[in-house]
C-alpha cells in the first residue's frame, strides 16, 4: 500500500513541480530569444557574395541537458502502449534545443552572425539505472562570423 | 539577402492540450482494456479448468502448499481430522484426489482448499467447533469445492491477474508487488454460487456420514454470531449471507428428505 502511495506521490510531485519548472524555463527562453534577436543564427554554409569582408570566424557551441519528470515519464510509458504523439516529451526536446541555441548565441556575443548552425540531440542517463530516467542533451554549434567595420577596414587596408 | 529579425508567432513543435487530460484518457482506456481482458481470460479459465489433468494439478500444488502451510502444527488434531476426511472420501464421496489435511496455528476462523487435495484448517476454526458433525460439514464443504474444482478457478484468475500486471507494469514494480500480496486472498475467494453449490454438496455428504444433517446450520450460525462476518475474514466474507445460506440449506434438506438428528461429540483428545 505504501509503495502505491509513494508512486502516486511521485506522479503528483512530478506534475506540479515539473509544470512549474517548465513554465519558468519557457519564460526565460522567450525573454532571452528577444534579447538575442539581433544576432542571426542561420543554416547557410556560405556568405552572400555581397556581404562585408570577414574579420574573424570561430566555432561556437552551446549545449543543454534537460531531464524528464516522473509524470512525463509515466505519461510517455502509457503512450508507448497505444502509440501516437508523445506530447510529454515534445516540450522537453523543444526546450533543450532552444536553450542550446541560446547558449550558443551567448558564447558568440559581439559577433555579427552564426553560420552553418546544426543541432544534435542525444539521450543520456537512459541506462544509469534500470528505471531508465532519461535526460536529453541538445548540442547546437555553428561558425560565428564577425564582419570588419567600415572604419576598421580602412585602417587595416 | 536581407535578414529580418522576428520571433515565431507560435510554437509548432509542441502539441497544445493538457497533459493531465491525456494522462486520464490513457489511464482509463488501459484500465478498461485490462478489466475486459481479465474477465475474458477468467471465463476461459472456467472453461479450461475442468479438463486440467490431475498430475498437472499435483505439480502446481507443491509450491503453493509450501508457502501457506507452516509445519509446526498439532499432530493429534491433524490425525483426527485426517481420519474424518478419509472416512468421507472412502464412504461418501468419490473424488479423484488424495486428500491431505493441514492444521495451521492461526486465529482466523477459516479453512482453505489448496490445489492437489491439500485442505488447510486454521486452529481458530477448530476452537469454535462443538461437535464432530460440524467438522464433517466444514470438510465436506471444502471437498465440494474440489468436486467443482473451484479452487483451480480462483487460482487461474489470480494467474491471469499476475500475468496482466507483469505485462503492463513489468515483473518487478511496486504495483505488481503490492498486488501479489493480495494474491493469497484472491486465489481463495469463491463466488456465492460456488459457495452454495459446495454447501449442498456438504449437506449430502453429511447425511451420508451420520444419516442426518444436524450440525450444518449450527456451525453457520456460530460463524455469524462469533464474527459478524468480520474476523471470519478472508474466507467467510465471500460466503453468501449466513441467514440466506441457512435458509437455503433448510429448503435443500426438505426437498431431498434430509432430517435432523443427534450430534456426535468431538474426538476425546481434540480440544487440548
Amino acid at each position: 500500500m505504501f509503495d502505491l502511495l509513494f508512486v502516486l506521490g511521485l506522479i503528483a510531485t512530478g506534475y506540479i513541480i515539473g509544470t512549474w519548472a517548465e513554465r519558468r524555463h519557457y519564460r526565460s527562453i522567450e525573454r532571452r530569444e528577444r534579447e538575442f534577436i539581433r544576432l542571426p543564427a542561420v543554416t547557410l554554409k556560405k556568405l552572400d557574395a555581397g556581404s562585408p569582408p570577414v574579420e574573424s570566424a570561430v566555432m561556437v557551441c552551446g549545449s543543454a541537458v534537460v531531464s524528464v519528470d516522473y509524470f512525463k515519464r509515466i505519461l510517455a510509458s502509457l503512450r508507448n502502449i497505444f502509440g501516437g504523439t508523445v506530447k510529454s516529451y515534445e516540450s522537453l526536446i523543444d526546450r533543450a534545443r532552444r536553450e542550446a541555441v541560446l547558449r550558443m548565441k551567448a558564447s558568440a556575443e559581439g559577433t555579427s552572425l552564426i553560420l552553418n548552425v546544426r543541432i544534435e540531440t542525444s539521450a543520456i542517463g537512459r541506462y544509469a539505472n534500470k528505471k531508465g530516467v532519461a535526460s536529453i542533451e541538445a548540442l547546437a554549434y555553428g561558425t560565428a562570423v564577425t564582419f570588419k567595420r567600415e572604419g576598421a577596414a580602412f585602417h587595416t587596408g | 539577402m536581407k535578414y529580418t529579425p522576428r520571433l515565431p508567432q507560435r510554437n509548432v513543435n509542441v502539441t497544445p492540450g493538457s497533459p493531465l487530460r491525456d494522462f486520464l484518457v490513457l489511464l482509463l482506456g488501459l484500465t478498461a482494456i485490462l478489466v475486459g481482458l481479465y474477465f475474458l481470460l477468467g471465463l476461459a479459465v472456467n472453461l479450461i479448468v475442468p479438463w486440467l489433468p490431475m498430475d498437472i494439478e499435483n505439480r502446481l500444488a507443491a509450491p503453493i502448499v509450501r508457502r501457506v502451510v507452516v509445519k509446526k502444527d498439532v499432530p493429534g488434531q491433524e490425525a483426527e481430522v485426517q481420519r474424518l476426511l478419509d472416512y468421507l472420501q472412502t464412504e461418501c464421496t468419490d473424488l479423484p484426489y488424495r486428500f491431505t489435511i493441514h492444521v495451521s496455528d492461526n486465529p482466523h476462523v477459516n479453512a482453505l482448499a489448496l490445489p492437489g487435495g491439500n485442505i488447510v484448517v486454521f486452529s481458530g476454526l477448530l476452537d469454535k467447533l462443538k461437535s464432530e458433525n460440524e467438522l464433517t460439514f466444514v470438510l465436506a464443504h471444502e471437498m465440494g469445492h474440489y468436486a467443482h474444482r473451484d479452487h483451480l478457478k480462483g487460482l487461474g484468475r489470480a494467474l491471469v491477474f499476475m500475468t496482466l500486471s507483469a505485462v503492463v507494469f513489468g515483473s518487478d514494480n511496486p504495483l505488481a508487488n503490492f498486488l501479489s500480496h493480495g494474491l493469497y486472498v484472491t486465489e481463495l475467494n469463491f463466488s456465492r454460487d460456488q459457495e452454495t453449490a459446495a454447501d449442498e454438496y456438504a449437506l449430502v455428504a453429511l447425511n451420508c456420514t451420520y444419516g442426518h444433517v444436524s450440525g450444518a446450520g449450527e456451525f453457520l450460525r456460530k460463524i455469524d454470531e462469533g464474527d459478524g462476518g468480520g474476523n471470519g475474514g478472508h474466507y467467510f466474507s465471500s460466503h453468501p449471507e449466513t441467514s440466506e445460506r441457512i435458509a437455503h440449506l433448510k429448503d435443500f434438506a426438505k426437498m431431498n428428505g434430509l432430517d435432523a438428528g443427534p450430534l456426535a461429540p468431538l474426538p476425546a483428545d481434540f480440544n487440548l
